[in-house]
């Protein structure tokens, strides 16, 4: 899937990895690739100036976490996250079965006779 | 660091990335050097994931910032939330400090009450009510661009030229500010406690500095 086409859903994407627990950015990406089963074509490197937007914005809060040697920014979601988690997938719900409407109509059903 | 550390981490695509992207962006010294460090701490952890599934170290560098996006791609987003960062800044610096030579001018007489005495000539006073305006205006706009490009922009879009709109009205206020310190100091040998009215003048270029300072790195910001 090209990367124009998960622009406007990148937020989406990453409240929604960041749902089970914090996790830093390299994870975050991993959890992206797995979940899409590698189909995303993203430039990954884009998510960590969206997490910090995010994070102006309120959406998740951070703190560095020592993992092995090395110090991490760890993410988790706020509750206002958590909220808007909850409204982007009202909202795509409602774009799939508007557009799967149009794109694939199911038949009417046939009146017995 | 030796001659040899510091030659490998030069030749390191991961260190090379990471100094060309900082070479691009321009904003706040602290977030810029955050999100550098977060893309290259991504980066090494990309290589130890590819190293570890058995691709050979340069390769897996290579692919690495492949996926990451070149320097040329990342700098765009990351240059953009900087520009906000910067923005946000110079927006609470204008709020915070602008009424401080407000209150200076005032005090200094500046209403036109004879305050203790202090009142400065006519001519100094209109001249003065003029920034008086502006800095109004600009403390006005100042508290709008700090909330609009906070919390409340999940709901209200952030305007694409606030950034650029804050810049050139911190530079006019310093402007402003720094017309006043000239005003309120060469004005003071005719004030009844010149001293007061001198002091006034130099604590408002203390202000003048911060937001030019400010809206300096912000129009920097906005035309990178």
């Amino acid at each position: 899937m090209k990367s124009d086409a998960v622009r406007g859903h990148l937020d989406g994407l990453l409240l929604a990895v960041l749902e089970s627990g914090p996790l830093h950015g390299y994870a975050i990406i991993a959890a992206v690739q797995e979940r899409s089963g590698g189909a995303l074509e993203l430039r990954t490197g884009t998510i960590y100036p969206a997490l910090n937007r995010m994070e102006r914005l309120g959406l998740l809060r951070s703190h560095w976490q020592s993992v092995g040697e090395r110090r991490r920014r760890c993410y988790e979601l706020t509750d206002a996250g958590r909220g808007s988690l909850a409204t982007e997938r009202t909202a795509w719900r409602d774009f799939t079965a508007t557009i799967g409407a149009v794109l694939d109509p199911t038949p009417p059903p046939r009146s017995a006779s | 660091m030796s001659d040899v550390d510091r030659t490998s981490r030069a030749a390191d695509p991961v260190e090379t990335h990471a100094a060309d992207l900082a070479a691009r962006l321009r904003g706040p010294a602290r977030a810029k050097a955050r999100m550098v460090r977060e893309i290259r701490d991504g980066l090494y952890d990309t290589v130890a994931a590819h190293t570890e599934r058995g691709t050979r170290p340069e390769l897996a560098a290579q692919r690495a910032v492949r996926e990451f996006g070149t320097p040329e791609e990342l700098a765009p987003s990351c240059q953009q939330e900087l520009t906000i960062i910067q923005a946000r800044r110079t927006a609470r610096v204008l709020a915070l400090t602008v009424p401080l030579p407000l209150g200076m001018w005032w005090l200094s007489g500046g209403t036109g009450s004879d305050v203790g005495g202090n009142q400065l000539p006519r001519t100094v006073e209109l001249f003065a009510a003029l920034p008086a305006g502006v800095w109004l205006a600009a403390v006005l706009l100042a508290v709008a661009t700090y909330l609009a490009t906070g919390p409340l922009s999940r709901w209200l879009p952030t305007p694409h030229r606030l950034p650029t709109v804050i810049a050139w009205t911190g530079s006019i206020a310093a402007t402003a500010m720094g017309t006043l310190t000239l005003l309120l100091v060469l004005a003071s040998p005719w004030s009844a406690s010149w001293p007061q009215v001198a002091v006034a003048g130099a604590l408002v270029a203390v202000p003048h500095g911060l937001v030019a300072a400010s809206a300096r790195a912000c129009r920097r910001c906005v035309t990178a």
